[in-house]
């Protein structure tokens, strides 16, 4: 019995994380799609916003959730930002190495996450919200339950937002017509130019809007975790590993990405060690890499066009 | 011409009344990690060594020099620390103290030894730093091995437990408190159900906790710095594992961040400790409220110990026949010592070199602070044993 | 005199421990030589054949740990990795290539990191093998003095200078930059592009684990987390060469130079010191903007021009 309860708790403890991750992986795709690049800039982006619901919270009480309004319009405007007048002209350089956009959000990475640690310094901070550790167990509605199951209320929360942001982005990329703009572009860069698609202000508003996806990821994640300058490189890290398993550029593919990972980190740490559980993340990463290239969304396609 | 020869002549007296007034004040550099992951730890000791500088000051310094302090920082990388130390020793500092980490100390501590310059480990516990018989190097604190003494009488007398769960984190403190705890377990007939290292930073433990949910162990045990310590607690309280006792083995658990970031869950949780503010040692509750009073806090152990090392050095300084390293280090061979952190005394035992040897102290989470259970000589509150369950609290 | 350029700057070197320099002074510039290979090496496999890898850590840190185990476990001293390593770091090039080299670009780049951070993971968790997190100690160093940790380095440092010079000026060097251009135009006309780039990985692995080898002996004490880290090795490594100048001789070392004085120096500003990598950060940002193939990449001339042009034809250009 103890052992089934483990295997139950393990996957509902994967799937509430691959939830978030999830959507920290969207963003990542999105710009991927677009733009091409991996952003290696996103964890800090996540970083920033959290460290401003965390002001919010100090300075004027506002609960992480709320914070979510105010913290993803901001990044997303930073995103704007930074796309017009740190990366586009990249795009136009010359250069021996193509790759100089990624090693330009590196650049841009390393400044925002040593810039927050010299504000903020290094010091932990969490918001220790009353609903913190509380949580809905089995027991108290089933009582005579073999097993105990417990499932967090931060988690649940957070997880049940996630999907809701998911739901609203889907349908903004497929009914609005900036959303169908921005696949459009995903899909074939010249045909979009073609069709009268401003490439330049689009991009812009992508970027921006995988920033406010992300920042809305971290607001979320607040309650749950804690807070220091240098936790955006873990979350880059979940983010381009969600974007690869779940297909390049693909939105649909980073949701079904990120909740495998979740739950694939859950199992490792559980049956295999979690002192792996990095290792397992990144060599789900390279299988993905090397066996499916496409990710998930080319099954997806598969089974569409088999139709 | 005359105004040439009095600018002369002025530039001549005030040369030597800069190098009278140079010679009227001792530098000494300490490396401490002022930024990166253990930056709370190494502010700690900063303010710490800064209040015993302006005490020691105001009572005359060393040997009629005032101290300087000059805190390096070393970010807490082992190869900094050891550039660091390496300067110092270039610019002829007789004695070399300070580093949080293990890793940064050991180092420190290899530095040292090749250059013959004697060297007070303050904080770095990982047990093999005085286990090189190396001559130079003298550690002040307990090593990974003895941090547990109080702890573990504590379990024998009170909560007598038949198994025991340990988690810990995969740096170098963490995995040799959690090889220690194995060894003293073994030795007092406790089994390990469990053993999970874990990356720091880690988000969801919530996998290896069920695990030990499972397993259902009469203690759980873990190695943490403060935040995984806060998230585990956390998440303990989520699943409502429950046991006879939740312990911290130190680091994390024994500084205020975790009762603030842990709350309710933090209640009752069990600490080894080397030092509490209650300890009667002879100038700890001074100490404790004077840095209460300018930083609105108690300082952790670690703090007493940085405190007390500048007293220590002060006190080796002034025994020394002279500045050169075979003397100062024969003066730390003979010092005999009672400072805030306790008493200290470098003995060679048990396969250690230069080691000072101490009883170690158990705290408890009461009523939301921190209290000295264990041993009842250095105890400020009854101990409370056993603990309710989850379901019951509250 | 160009060509004498390197021998003259090689002999000033050879001197450079007899000037009685502070160790302090010494210590830097054996890091700036270190850097120097790191740089090299990976510009062999980035600059040259066009592959970016993020990754060069898992080289370095196999490297050091291969000279560390050998001192731990078979008790023999640790300059037997410098041998050893360019056996276990070629099957590691090998393992990885394989794995990786079917990759294009940017993905390259992410699998190249990814297997980084697998390195050091295990590392960590093989606690039996690698001692884990507590670390390698060497107990008596081979010198105290920093003179022939000197000397070696330098060694180092030249004949990796050396054999990239002759590599590249070869036909394989021709390969390489075809690859680096356009890798499908070369695999049509018959270059066995995968072969190739595998050669260029395994030197450039091989050079880079040497670099490891030196570390463990000259620090003493590594642990994973100094010599496999992905922002302090992998990603410095990617800066210096893009600083200082991709696909150059000469670009890696200034940009190792650069790199080390400027960490040195910025860290021991009192106020700003924690800032450094905020100025690394925007170093790089500005270097990737205004002189995207690093300092000794040629582009300044082209920032000179309209400042030129301006001078002489006064209102006819820009």
């Amino acid at each position: 019995m103890a052992q089934l309860e483990l295997f139950i708790q393990t996957i509902i403890s994967g799937f509430l994380l691959g939830g978030l991750y999830a959507l920290i992986g969207l963003g990542m795709a999105l710009i991927m799609g677009v733009m091409r690049i991996i952003n290696l800039a996103h964890g800090d982006i996540m970083m920033i916003a959290m460290y401003i619901a965390y002001g919010l919270f100090i300075f004027l009480g506002i609960d992480p959730y709320i914070s979510v309004f105010i913290a993803a319009p901001t990044l997303f405007l930073f995103g704007v930002g930074v796309q017009k007048y740190l990366l586009t002209p990249v795009m136009k350089v010359e250069s021996i190495l193509p790759h100089n956009l990624v090693i330009m959000t590196v650049g841009i990475a390393m400044v925002l996450s040593n810039l927050a640690t010299v504000f903020f310094t290094g010091n932990y901070r969490s918001i220790p919200v009353n609903y913190a550790s509380s949580a809905w167990y089995l027991t108290d509605i089933w009582k005579n339950s073999p097993i105990e199951l417990s499932l967090s209320m931060p988690w649940t929360l957070s997880f049940v937002i996630a999907v809701i942001i998911t739901i609203g982005l889907w349908i903004f990329l497929s009914k609005t017509d900036t959303g169908k703009s921005i696949r459009a572009t995903a899909q074939d860069l010249d045909a979009a130019l073609l069709m009268g698609v401003n490439v330049d202000r689009l991009r812009n508003l992508t970027f921006g809007l995988g920033c406010a996806l992300v920042a809305c990821a971290g607001c979320l994640f607040i309650p749950i975790y804690y807070l220091y300058p240098s936790l955006g490189k873990q979350f880059t890290n979940i983010g381009f590993v969600i974007t690869v398993i779940g297909g390049m550029g693909s939105t649909n593919g980073a949701v079904i990405g990120g909740l495998i990972l979740g739950i694939f980190e859950s199992v490792t740490a559980t049956y295999i060690g979690m002192g792996w559980a990095p290792v397992g993340r990144f060599a789900i990463f390279i299988a993905a890499l090397v066996f499916l290239p496409g990710g998930v969304a080319s099954i997806l396609r598969r089974k569409r066009l088999g139709k | 011409m005359i105004r040439l020869r009095i600018i002369m002549l002025s530039c001549f007296i005030s040369f030597f009344t800069i190098n009278a007034f140079a010679q009227d004040t001792l530098k000494l550099g300490i490396p401490l990690p002022l930024t990166g992951t253990n930056a709370k730890f190494g502010e700690i000791e900063k303010k710490s060594y800064e209040i015993a500088q302006d005490e020691i000051n105001s009572k005359g310094g060393i040997k009629g020099k005032k101290i300087v302090l000059e805190f390096e920082d070393s970010q807490g990388k082992p190869e900094i620390s050891r550039s660091i130390v390496e300067r110092l020793i270039d610019k002829k500092q007789p004695v070399i103290f300070g580093e949080y980490s293990s890793s940064s100390s050991k180092a420190i501590a290899a530095v040292a030894e090749e250059r013959k310059t004697p060297y007070l480990v303050v904080t770095g516990a990982t047990d093999d730093i005085t286990q090189q018989n190396y001559k130079y190097v003298f550690r002040m604190n307990p090593s990974n091995a003895y941090y547990a003494t109080g702890f573990m009488s504590f379990l024998k007398a009170v909560v007598k437990p038949k198994s025991i769960a340990i988690l810990y984190e995969s740096s170098d403190f963490g995995t040799s408190g959690a090889e220690d705890m194995v060894n003293q377990a073994q030795k007092d007939g406790i089994k390990v159900l469990v053993k999970e290292q874990y990356e720091k930073g880690a988000v969801d433990f919530k996998p290896i906790l069920s695990k030990v949910k499972a397993a259902k162990p009469d203690v759980i045990y873990m190695v943490s710095y403060v935040m995984d310590a806060a998230l585990l607690m956390r998440q303990i309280k989520e699943l409502r594992i429950d046991t006879n006792l939740y312990a911290g083995g130190a680091a994390g658990f024994a500084i205020p961040e975790f009762i603030e970031n842990a709350k309710e869950a933090s209640a009752l949780v069990v600490t080894a400790t080397l030092w509490s503010p209650q300890v009667k040692y002879s100038g700890a509750k001074e100490f404790a409220e004077k840095y209460k009073k300018l930083y609105k806090d108690y300082p952790s152990y670690h703090g007493a110990e940085a405190y007390s090392a500048l007293y220590i050095i002060k006190d080796v300084l002034e025994r020394a026949k002279s500045w050169k390293p075979d003397d100062i280090r024969s003066a730390f061979k003979s010092t005999n010592l009672m400072t805030a952190f306790g008493p200290v005394k470098f003995v060679d035992k048990e396969g250690y070199t230069n080691q000072n040897f101490m009883d170690s102290i158990v705290m408890q989470v009461i009523d939301g602070k921190h209290e000295t259970i264990w041993p009842a000589k250095y105890a400020s509150a009854k101990y409370v044993y056993p603990i309710p369950k989850w379901k019951d609290r509250k | 005199m160009k060509k004498l350029l390197p021998l003259i700057i090689f002999a000033i070197l050879l001197i450079v421990p007899l000037m009685g320099l502070s160790t302090y002074v010494m210590h830097i510039l054996i890091l700036v030589l270190m850097w120097s290979v790191i740089g090299m090496a990976w510009n062999l496999l980035g600059g040259y054949t066009g592959q970016v890898s993020f990754g060069h850590a898992a080289f370095f840190g196999v490297g050091a740990y291969t000279a560390g185990i050998l001192y731990q476990h078979l008790g023999i001293s640790a300059w037997w990795g410098l041998p050893v390593c360019i056996v276990v770091l070629t099957v590691l090039s090998l393992i990885i290539g394989f794995i990786c080299l079917r990759l294009r670009g940017a993905y390259f780049a992410l699998a190249t990191l990814a297997l980084g951070e697998i390195c050091r993971v295990t590392a960590e968790n093989l606690v039996d093998f690698t001692r884990g997190n507590l670390g390698i100690l060497i107990k008596e160093r081979t010198w105290v003095e920093k003179t022939w940790f000197f000397y070696i380095i330098l060694l180092i440092a030249a004949g990796t200078y050396i054999i990239i010079k002759k590599v590249i000026e070869s036909k394989l060097g021709y390969y390489f930059v075809a690859i680096r251009e356009d890798h499908d135009a070369a695999e049509s006309l018959g270059i066995d592009t995968t072969f190739y780039k595998t050669i260029s990985l395994c030197l450039s692995g091989v050079l880079t684990g040497m670099a490891g080898v030196f570390y463990m002996n000259y620090m003493g004490y590594i642990d994973p987390s100094i010599v496999f880290p992905l922002y302090d090795l992998s990603i410095t490594a990617v800066m210096v060469v893009m600083i200082g100048g991709v696909a150059t001789y000469w670009g890696p070392i200034i940009g190792a130079i650069i790199m080390v004085f400027l960490a040195e120096v910025i860290r021991s500003l009192p106020q700003i010191g924690a800032a450094h990598q905020t100025i690394f950060g925007i170093i790089l940002i500005c270097i990737i903007i205004f002189l995207p193939n690093g300092i000794a990449g040629g582009d300044y001339l082209k920032l000179w021009e309209p400042i030129k042009n301006r001078w002489r034809n006064k209102g006819t250009s820009l």
